[in-house]
């Protein structure tokens, strides 16, 4: 999950170095950008299938730390059912994050294992590895072409998963905005066939940080959509430590 | 071909009902094979469908018996760099509170890693099976069901359905419907997903999981994943492919499929004498016929074929009906069996098909067709050396000349002295069963012989009874020994069948009820369900110190018992609080010191175990245990062996502290429950009821109770070898039958001189009825004496390879006292047809017969 925002905290930018033109320049000067000590955001979350039928999540997201080393919560608060369910994600530099759901109801928590990153993010459009903190290291980039997207000029690039990186795409194409390094889409293709589309909007600064505040994600296999907004979004906020460990959800919940 | 048009066609057109009586013998051979055989693999294939669709793309799976494992292992698992995706399950069948549904199968799984192993998903991939999955998740009552159980109990999304938790009846949530296809076809469709760890909650079972399964790193052989799996849990773990379960299943039902393949195997023999009586009653009544024949040049091969031919078609068509019939029955045995393995065995299956194998038809084809070859073979071969001076002597053929006689009995004594030498070799086994089917064959050459001599001594009781009538019912059954010895033969091998599964099951109940009588002493036992062989749900200790806190309580005996995996195969491990129980229970041991044993396991440095176990496994005192547990291989000598029935696979009785040492696991099974000498019973049971009622759904049953449960399962299981046992003295009855009608169609001429001269349809009907019962008496006394013999090697049998329990030998008196009336009343019932058909015949025929 820590994935899935600092996914989002990709699409913050600032100026453009003039001799960015390498694919994996730009996309590591776009990470750099995105980092602070901290975010809080409240986020509203709708799912949309196939036949319209909407369904719709709220929660709270706190992070602490930056990228590779952050650790984040994220509490539900609605609907009345999922109410206080929360997720702890702890990211590492060098593995994956580890992850644990607390649900209430069982006043239990579970360790989430990362094991099929292809897996959907609980009945969302997004898979676990839409989420994920991109280590540019384990991808080839390639600058395909400056072309505007949405009437905005954007860097075209496409990015290979090296041979040692495990991914269920073949490989993606990002557009990275000239003019604040935020990601404006991704489209992600199994062998020559889109499987999944991420377009990121609402971009405004917050706290000095580019930030697309609604991010949808299209699956196109299953003919559905999801919708993320972020509402009170604020950075560098004072937080603890021990806020994010098993035992600050388990006493939340 | 035209001699089987031209002869037997219009023998058969006369004789239709001896043609039925025949293949009636045949049919009903037939059909319980291939109900036994097609429900045997029906129950089984039923299991190994529901592990199969279960199981997804898993290819190994971790497993500790059915104790489970701490969770902790899951991420030991995890870490293992072989491993692709390892995924927690827990397993269990659940009573739903849908009357017409009875149990269903439980699957808990973790729904956040599991779809990489198991498909969920509709036909359609555009719609989600799901309404919601963190609302799944969070929810405790969601359930994922199939659309079959949805569609047959008009569930849809949000429905409630009771379910039997260990906290009582509580209703559960219909959150997602699965298609019919894949995982949903488990189990008949009476499937149902769960989160895991709500049913953990829901089940009582802690922080433990049942089994991981495994799929192996893209790249990896299965083999190199399952080596370092294995190395990252340590040797207390088995890890095998999903299939195995089928194996352990298959070891589960052993004892069960063997005994009913040898009682289906002796109704088979039992049909064989019937055809073989049939046939050679067919050779006399055709010998002038076949003199004639052989007269007017055909050669002896030729007559041979005619019979063999007979025969052939006769098996097919009883073959035919047969296998109809079978699969007929094999409707309800199946059914049947489903629900012993499930009550009997504790392993939950639900049978949705019949599982047929054609090679299972064919084989029945050919046993059938093959049994009437055989035992036509001897009358076809008799009927080609037909003289065709004595062919028109009467009744000649059915003397066994002196010569014949003396072979047999020479014959039955060589194979007595073999048989006898084998017992010297009895731990040997093809020993064993040489010597069983050799006495068997000395029983079978013996009987016309015997037969004959009590024949003889017959005649002066039947003359004294009524002189007319008894002499002729004697001499007809002393001048055709070989129809009568047929017969006889017949009669005698159902009835020492029924001598040696009665004389088991007689033998069995007595050392039950002693067993009972010692081990199972406590007034009460405490537990979540009266069906005491579904250990799937359990709870927590607490609960001893509640019930042994209510007023009238003396003492109270945690126990937990599950199978776990020793050796390929499946055990009980049932641990006990040692102490107490040998305050109470006083258990002397078959091998070993009484003191020492309880001394020794109390402390953890030893292990008790079953009769049953320490034959099947070659296991004795002082032999060294290695029980896998989630902590390791668990090596405790053997203390003592004690006669125990707990399980059919043998059980090893264990400390609970050593229990809670090594599976690490708190929770148990039954609490037995001992009350004060002045305690009110029925108060004490109402207390115990009221002190755990908002907490758990327990139930508190009385000794007398749980007494006639068990007495239940046992009649459970031997009602089929019960029915199989009537089966054969069904066909063994038609051999009367038949024998009676050939009898009077051979005495037609003398039964019509007689009713000439005066004598009284009366007098007539009585000979017949007279004959009857000799036979039945010569067939009591043969099969009494040759089950005397078959139940030695039944015992034996059962110690060596059907559970291992050592049985005291003990004649089934009361049960044959049962029988004489039973085959007397069979055999004259029998007799009422044909002698019915012997006065009302047209007199001047009969007189004009031959």
């Amino acid at each position: 999950m820590s994935r899935f925002i600092l996914a989002l905290v990709l699409a913050v930018s600032g100026g453009m170095p003039a001799f960015a033109q390498d694919g994996k320049q730009i996309v590591e000067e776009a990470q750099r950008r995105a980092r602070s000590g901290s975010q809080r955001y409240e986020g509203t979350l709708q799912v949309i299938d196939a036949k319209t039928k909407v369904t719709e999540k709220r929660w709270v997201f706190d992070r602490i730390g930056s990228h590779g080393n952050s650790k984040a919560v994220l509490r539900f608060t609605a609907p009345a059912e999922v109410k206080g369910m929360a997720l702890l994600i702890v990211n590492h530099p060098d593995r994956s994050s580890d992850q644990w759901m607390w649900t209430p109801s069982l006043a239990r928590e579970r360790r989430i294992a990362m094991q099929d990153r292809s897996t959907r993010f609980f009945g969302t459009d997004f898979s676990f590895e839409d989420l994920e903190e991109r280590d540019t290291n384990q991808f080839d980039y390639k600058l395909l072409a400056e072309e505007s997207f949405v009437g905005t000029p954007c860097w075209k690039i496409e990015s290979r998963p090296k041979s040692t990186k495990s991914s269920q795409y073949t490989h993606s194409i990002l557009w990275i905005r000239k003019d604040n390094y935020v990601l404006a889409q991704i489209e992600n293709f199994r062998n020559a066939g889109l499987i999944r589309r991420i377009k990121y909007s609402d971009i405004r600064s917050v706290q000095g940080f580019w930030t697309a505040h609604t991010t949808e994600v299209e699956d196109l296999k299953r003919n559905s959509r999801t919708v993320l907004k972020l509402e009170k979004l604020q950075y560098n906020l004072p937080m603890k430590d021990e806020d994010f460990t098993l035992q600050a959800i388990r006493r939340e919940g | 071909m035209m001699l089987l048009r031209l002869l037997s066609w219009p023998y058969l057109k006369k004789h239709v009902l001896r043609w039925a009586l025949t293949i009636a013998g045949i049919v009903l051979g037939v059909a319980v094979f291939v109900a036994m055989h097609v429900a045997n693999r029906s129950v089984h294939a039923a299991f190994e469908k529901t592990v199969q669709k279960i199981a997804g793309s898993a290819q190994l799976q971790v497993s500790a018996g059915e104790f489970g494992f701490p969770e902790e292992v899951l991420e030991q698992v995890q870490n293992v760099p072989e491993v692709g995706v390892a995924v927690p399950v827990i397993e269990s069948t659940v009573e739903t509170g849908i009357r017409t549904q009875g149990s269903i199968l439980i699957l808990g799984i973790d729904m956040t890693g599991d779809r990489s192993l198991r498909d969920y998903e509709l036909d359609s991939a555009d719609e989600s099976i799901i309404d919601d999955p963190l609302v799944f998740l969070a929810q405790p009552d969601s359930l994922l069901i199939t659309r079959e159980f949805a569609e047959r109990n008009g569930l849809a999304l949000n429905a409630k359905i009771p379910l039997f938790t260990v906290q009582g009846e509580k209703q559960f949530t219909v959150r997602g419907i699965m298609s019919s296809t894949g995982m949903a076809q488990a189990f008949g469709g009476n499937l149902a997903i769960m989160d895991i760890y709500a049913l953990q909650l829901v089940l009582g079972r802690g922080r433990r999981f049942d089994r991981i399964e495994i799929k192996a790193k893209d790249g990896v052989r299965l083999d190199e994943c399952k080596a370092a799996v294995q190395r990252a849990v340590g040797p207390g773990f088995e890890i095998d492919p999903p299939s195995s379960r089928g194996q352990h299943f298959d070891a589960l039902m052993q004892s069960y499929t063997t005994a009913t393949g040898v009682s289906s195997l002796f109704a088979m023999v039992v049909g064989m004498f019937i055809i073989y009586n049939s046939f050679s009653i067919a050779v006399t009544q055709r010998r002038s016929e076949i003199g004639i024949l052989r007269a007017l040049g055909a050669t002896r091969s030729q007559v041979q074929r005619l019979f063999l031919l007979e025969s052939v078609v006769a098996g097919f068509l009883g073959s035919m009906l047969g296998v109809l019939a079978g699969m007929g029955m094999a409707v309800g045995v199946s059914s049947y069996m489903g629900d012993l393995t499930e009550q009997v065995v504790g392993v939950a299956q639900r049978l949705d098909e019949l599982a047929v194998d054609p090679w299972l038809i064919v084989g029945a084809l050919a046993i059938g067709i093959g049994t009437s070859v055989v035992a036509a073979w001897i009358p076809a071969r008799s009927a080609a050396r037909v003289d065709p001076i004595q062919a028109l002597q009467k009744g000649k053929y059915q003397v066994l000349s002196a010569g014949e006689n003396r072979r047999r009995r020479a014959g039955a004594a060589v194979l007595v002295v073999i048989s006898g030498v084998c017992l010297f070799f009895n731990n040997w086994k093809p020993a064993f069963y040489t010597g069983y089917i050799l006495m068997i064959l000395a029983g079978l050459l013996i009987a016309p012989a015997v037969s004959l001599l009590l024949a003889k001594a017959l005649r002066p009781a039947l003359k004294k009874f009524l002189p007319a009538e008894g002499t002729l019912a004697a001499d007809s059954l002393i001048q055709s020994p070989r129809r009568t010895s047929a017969t006889v033969s017949a009669l005698m091998l159902s009835l020492a069948m029924v001598v040696g599964f009665g004389g088991f099951t007689n033998s069995i109940y007595v050392s039950m009820d002693e067993w009972m009588s010692t081990a199972l002493n406590p007034d009460f036992f405490v537990a979540h369900s009266a069906n005491l062989t579904n250990r799937s749900i359990t709870f927590p200790a607490e609960v001893g110190q509640t019930i042994e806190s209510v007023e009238g309580v003396d003492q109270v005996q945690l126990v937990r018992d599950a199978r776990v995996i020793y050796g390929g195969t499946p055990i009980m491990v049932v641990s006990v609080e040692t102490e107490k129980l040998l305050s109470k229970v006083k258990r002397v041991p078959l091998a070993g010191n009484s003191k020492e044993m309880h001394a020794l396991t109390a402390a953890g440095k030893g292990a008790i175990i079953s009769d049953g176990f320490s034959s099947m496994r070659h296991v004795t005192l002082g032999d060294m245990l290695d029980i896998p547990t989630p902590s390791g291989l668990l090596k405790l000598p053997v203390a003592g062996v004690i006669r125990d029935y707990s399980d059919l696979q043998g059980a090893v009785f264990i400390d609970r502290s050593v229990y809670l040492k090594y599976w690490n696991d708190t929770t148990v099974n039954v609490v037995r429950v001992y009350l004060r000498k002045d305690a009110d019973a029925a108060e004490v049971k109402r207390r115990i009821t009221d002190s755990l009622s908002g907490k758990y759904r327990l139930l508190v049953m009385t000794n007398s109770e749980v007494r006639a449960y068990v007495l239940k399962l046992m009649d459970q299981w031997f009602s089929m070898t019960y029915n199989q046992i009537a089966v054969a003295i069904l066909v063994a009855v038609l051999g009367i039958v038949n024998t009676l009608t050939v009898s009077i169609t051979d005495r037609r001429r003398e039964l019509g001189v007689m009713q000439a001269v005066g004598g009284l349809r009366n007098q007539i009907r009585r000979t017949v009825w007279l004959e009857a019962i000799g036979i039945g008496i010569i067939g009591l006394v043969l099969g009494m004496g040759l089950g005397a013999v078959n139940l030695y090697y039944s015992l034996g049998m059962i110690q060596r390879d059907l559970g291992g329990l050592d049985l005291d030998y003990i004649y089934p008196v009361g049960f044959m006292s049962l029988m004489i009336p039973t085959i007397l009343s069979a055999a004259f019932i029998a007799a009422v047809g044909p002698a019915e058909s012997a006065v009302r015949g047209s007199l001047v025929e009969a007189l004009e017969y031959e």
